[in-house]
């Protein structure tokens, strides 16, 4: 291999970006796992109000009225129960228009808010509105500029973070004026309850459940797995394939190139089984070899993939990655994994070399 | 393994023959070759291409089983040996001079000693100490370092002597040894082998279609289509084919 430094080049580089697509992979589905679940995360109550069958909120409708807020209210033991009403929206400004995932909330009491403002502050006002980031940065909206929305002209006062869902991303408003946007003032999407008693989530839940049929009613944790799930099973199966693809190109190029590497030296491989050569010692040098090939992909991957990452990100702002030391590892720990099972295919090769191959 | 009947025998064989082939189809390339070699001779197979040398060279390393007759390493039927016995036996007991020498390209002089000496089950310091003395033995110790491909025919094939012999094998094949060497430097390592059967009381094969190699044989075995033609006075072939 060191002699052909082209070949080299060429394998390493292969492996490197297979690696770099696995860590890209991992990196996106963590930065839209937080953007689609933070929103929820942070958001934390003691229940959540849905209409009947409703589960979770990236993928399911719930319908509620204001009058549910009311009954709720009157309930024995809780304390706040707060509003929020979530639309697909289309923002214009100029020519363009886009569609944003409208969230309007009870500003007085601000739950619901975004999880974090990079920039500006929180909307105070009807004709308010906070973007997220990377919609911000994408379509080049900054603080202060003016948006509209159906016949509203709003500003831009706040830049949220965490709440990038990849294929749509988060805006907020106050609840009346998501409402006005609808058409229906008395329209709500949930509501957020929280009890004086945390002790008595349980009982006040079946209480909600038996005075108010027709309602979904889900704990903090409960909710918030029920959105993991919802997000998991739209973004892990797309995840999943082009993993499985790039282990099967890695697969492919190191099973490959081990293969040539033995027919190349396929002499030397008779000579060392002439001279005695345990099978261990020759088993054991494809591995090396392999293990030597994925290592120095690895290393080129992890120089190449934060740059790659951020160039990406300022391409293509709605894409939003999130990188951990254990994302890195898992991915080196497979790619060894790859690599032991791209040389149990080429050790195969070796066993196929005889002895006379050496006086021939 | 038993000992052998007599201590000084590497290698009988008894009837040999080696077809290539299926169904009795094939090629006969050995044809009922009976043989004793010792430890202290250098024997000679000499002969034309495809006269089956190098397959008699195979078979005396149990490198290949016979079709019929027996082989005996050791005095042991090779057909005794494991898979696993014989590729001790050849790490141990065996050294090898290939046809244009097959040294390892991708290591130095001293790593392609080194590696047949971890095959003979050596490791650590002792390694590295055991081939450079032995490089120093063969006057290649200057070479150590370098890759093969920088070195001439010449000391090449002084590095694969030494590699035959570092692991100390009793019997050492030699296919062609002086085959892409020039007069003197083909004297060089003649002298050289026969100083390994004369001196450390090596059996030495060599199959050979290289007259000048005569001289310095023990025994010569011409061969002929698989066969022993006849073990000839070296003199005599001498002067029939000078």
């Amino acid at each position: 291999m060191q002699a052909q430094p082209l070949r080299m080049a060429l394998t390493i580089g292969g492996i490197a970006l297979c690696v770099v697509l696995m860590l890209f992979l991992l990196s996106v589905y963590r930065g839209v796992a937080d953007g689609s679940i933070e929103y929820i995360r942070s958001n934390k109550t003691d229940l959540w109000v849905l209409q009947g069958g409703a589960t979770n909120i990236l993928r399911g409708s719930s319908i509620l009225s204001t009058g549910h807020g009311n009954l709720l209210r009157d309930i024995p033991g809780i304390q706040s129960v707060s509003p929020i009403l979530f639309l697909l929206s289309t923002i214009k400004q100029g020519s363009q228009a886009s569609t944003v995932n409208l969230t309007g909330y009870d500003v007085t009491t601000g739950i619901g808010s975004p999880p974090q403002i990079l920039d500006g502050r929180h909307v105070q006002d009807d004709r308010e509105i906070v973007l997220d980031h990377s919609f911000a940065a994408k379509f080049r909206f900054n603080i202060g500029d003016q948006v509209i929305m159906k016949e509203d002209t709003l500003q831009v006062v706040g830049i949220s973070a965490r709440t990038n869902m990849f294929v749509i991303q988060y805006a907020f408003v106050t609840l009346r004026q998501a409402q006005s946007q609808i058409g229906y003032p008395g329209l709500v999407t949930c509501y957020l309850v929280k009890v004086h008693d945390p002790s008595t989530i349980a009982a006040i839940r079946e209480r909600i459940r038996d005075e108010l049929p027709g309602l979904e009613v889900y704990d903090h944790e409960e909710f918030l797995r029920n959105n993991i799930r919802e997000m998991q099973s739209g973004f892990l199966p797309l995840l999943y394939t082009i993993a499985a693809i790039g282990g099967i190109v890695l697969t492919t190029i190191l099973s490959l190139i081990l293969s040539i590497n033995i027919l190349e030296r396929r002499k030397d491989f008779a000579v060392m089984k002439t001279l005695g050569s345990p099978w261990r010692f020759l088993r054991g040098l494809i591995f090396e070899q392999g293990l030597q090939i994925s290592s120095a992909g690895c290393i080129v991957a992890l120089v190449l993939f934060f740059p790659v990452v951020r160039l990406i990100e300022r391409l293509a702002p709605e894409v939003s990655t999130k990188t951990s030391l254990e994302q890195i590892s898992g991915v080196v720990l497979a790619v060894w994994g790859i690599s032991i099972f791209s040389s149990l295919l080429a050790v195969r090769r070796v066993r196929r070399i005889y002895t006379l191959e050496a006086f021939s | 393994m038993n000992q052998p009947e007599n201590r000084s025998e590497i290698v009988r064989l008894e009837n040999v023959s080696k077809v290539f082939g299926v169904n009795g189809h094939g090629t006969t390339a050995v044809q009922a070759v009976t043989l004793s070699l010792s430890a202290g001779e250098l024997v000679l197979l000499l002969g034309p291409s495809g006269s089956g040398k190098t397959t008699l060279l195979t078979l005396m390393a149990g490198l290949i089983e016979p079709s019929e007759g027996r082989v005996l390493l050791f005095g042991d039927d090779v057909r005794e040996y494991s898979e696993e016995e014989l590729q001790r036996l050849r790490a141990r007991r065996l050294g090898f001079i290939f046809q244009n020498f097959l040294l390892i390209e991708s290591l130095s002089v001293l790593e392609n000693i080194t590696l047949v000496l971890r095959f003979a089950g050596k490791d650590g310091a002792e390694v590295r100490l055991a081939a450079r003395n032995l490089l120093r033995e063969f006057n290649i110790d200057r070479f150590a370092d370098r890759f093969p491909a920088k070195l001439s025919q010449g000391e090449k094939q002084r590095v694969a002597i030494a590699r035959a012999m570092a692991n100390g094998g009793e019997l050492i094949i030699a296919d062609e040894p002086t085959a892409s060497l020039e007069s003197k430097r083909a004297l060089e390592i003649i002298r050289l082998l026969q100083s390994l059967a004369k001196d450390q009381n090596k059996c030495v094969v060599v199959a050979s279609h290289d007259l000048r190699l005569v001289e310095f044989a023990d025994r010569v075995f011409r061969m002929r289509d698989g066969a022993i033609d006849e073990e000839v006075r070296v003199s005599g072939l001498a002067t029939r084919s000078g």
